[in-house]
């Protein structure tokens, strides 16, 4: 892999789902929502590892242009020269089922007011909330 | 000595059969290569994930200093009381011995479990397996219990098993195999891991049909939780082809061009090796305790998914395998009949000869 590093300041950018390699290609800056909050790699950036929370993982300036993805759980890890995510699920926004996102909102609210006592509902049921929030912001193009 | 007109008509109804075998094998060669195809294609998440798992295992303590415990529910063992079995066959016949070897393995394990006084859980996946063990078995009984405290303030909920029986069915999985979709398995995988977190079982095993290439094929079973080593698959049994079954998946291959190595797609599978390995020091955006507790069951979860997609890539050979073999043989009673009918044909005519061949010499 060494070889294929490019001395042009262009991070090599691999998007893996369980299904497949979703994407390979370049970009000048990659955004990524880590669990704790959006962060940004650079070219050069320090070694990272990091968790994925729902979100949208944001290419800019790279050959095939600015790309954005949206996903639901994942992992990343940053390297100065490359970044790889690997994500549970990945999709472009405009693929995005609104309603069934809708829909999951609601069934996430239900889990929420149904949860009782139990904290380890409680956490499931933000997990799904956040997630349906995250797709239907997303799809309308609206994700922080 | 039957006639030609019956004969005729034998002929036709196993040329008929023929055409049929042969459609099935040819739509089972297509849906073998989309099965390969996406069997390599989750292999790069599959590795990267237990690359990171094991560059994780490296970085963290597994236990816990204070108390000695182990940090992940899913490594702890525990003594085998009660063991899940997950069962995966097809949806469909017709593929050789593909069903019916896979529920000898089963059965196998079942009868050395129940043996040894343990109690047997089964979980079948794909139509053939349910139908199966459904009839058999009687289902998992479990109770939802609600407790409330404070005036209704607040609600306790927690699932009990009650067990009749040494086997049961716990689950089943009906539409899994048509579209193996990641985010089912998912589903499955959590509900799983719950059952082994509140202790319900103590262990878990995977019984499938392994697929590295159709002559590289063989039924294991193996250990998919507690977790005892990460990246490697525990077999705990496994049952090879044999000569004359590869040989004839070897034929089915060549006339359909299938390739009999296995695929291998070298550069992405070096890259995948590498992830979260490099020998750096990494920052964590999380705690790498946090980080790993979280991806233990993202790695069960693909190796569920894993083997099912190369039980289906399986299954599609094992019926190419077996309708290859089918054709063969309806071609063969196709020649033979012919023979047969020619004969009988020849016969008739050879008759007719000598009858008037004497009648005229009678004159």
């Amino acid at each position: 892999m060494a070889e294929t590093t490019n001395n042009s300041g262009q991070l090599q950018v691999r998007l893996v789902t369980p299904d497949r390699v979703l994407l390979d290609a370049t970009a000048d800056a990659v955004e990524l929502p880590s669990a704790s909050g959006y962060l940004e790699a650079l070219y050069g950036h320090a070694p990272l590892l990091a968790e994925l929370g729902a979100g949208e993982v944001r290419l800019h300036g790279g050959t095939s242009g600015d790309k954005k993805f949206f996903v639901a759980w994942g992992f990343v890890e940053v390297l100065p020269e490359r970044v790889t995510i690997l994500a549970e699920t990945a999709l472009p926004p405009s693929d995005i089922d609104v309603a069934a996102a809708q829909q999951e909102l609601q069934q996430g609210q239900k889990m929420w007011s149904e949860a009782g006592d139990d904290a380890h509902k409680y956490d499931e049921a933000n997990a799904v909330t956040r997630e349906a929030e995250a797709l239907i912001a997303s799809a309308e193009g609206k994700a922080v | 000595m039957a006639n030609v007109l019956d004969l005729r008509r034998r002929i036709r109804s196993v040329k008929n059969t023929r055409q049929i075998t042969k459609a099935m094998k040819m739509v089972s060669a297509s849906k073998l290569r989309r099965a390969q195809d996406r069997t390599m294609r989750a292999r790069p998440y599959a590795e990267m994930l237990s690359n990171v798992l094991e560059s994780l295992v490296r970085r963290t303590d597994l236990y816990n200093n204070e108390t000695g415990e182990i940090i992940h529910p899913l490594l702890v063992e525990r003594e085998e009381k009660n063991v899940l079995l997950i069962v995966i066959a097809g949806d469909k016949g017709f593929a050789g011995g593909f069903n019916s070897n896979i529920g000898k393995a089963a059965q196998k394990f079942i009868t050395e479990r129940t043996g040894k006084g343990q109690n047997v859980d089964l979980e079948p996946v794909g139509k053939k397996a349910i139908g199966f063990y459904k009839k058999r078995f009687p289902a998992a009984n479990y109770e939802k219990t609600e407790e409330h405290y404070d005036n209704d303030l607040s609600t306790h909920y927690e699932t009990i098993r009650h067990r009749a029986q040494q086997i049961e069915v716990a689950a089943e999985h009906l539409d899994l195999l048509l579209k193996a979709d990641f985010g089912a398995v998912a589903e499955i995988a959590r509900d799983i891991i719950a059952r082994y977190e509140r202790s319900e079982i103590d262990a878990v095993y995977i019984v499938y049909n392994e697929f590295k290439s159709v002559i590289q094929q063989r039924i294991v079973v193996e250990k998919l939780l507690p977790i005892r080593k990460l990246g490697s698959h525990e077999i705990t049994a496994s049952e090879e082809m044999t000569d004359e079954q590869r040989e004839a998946a070897v034929k089915a291959a060549a006339s359909e061009g299938i390739s009999t190595h296995a695929s291998e797609d070298k550069e992405a599978e070096e890259e995948a090796k590498k992830f979260g390995t490099a020998d750096v020091d990494y920052i964590f955006d999380q705690s790498p305790e946090e980080i790993f507790r979280n991806l233990m069951p993202r790695y069960v979860t693909t190796q569920i998914f894993h083997a099912l997609l190369e039980s289906v890539a399986a299954e599609h050979a094992a019926r190419m395998t077996a309708t290859d073999a089918a054709t063969k043989n309806a071609g063969d009673l196709i020649d033979s009949l012919s023979l047969t009918m020619n004969r009988v044909r020849q016969a008739a005519i050879t008759k007719e000869i000598i009858e008037i061949v004497s009648g005229a010499a009678a004159l």
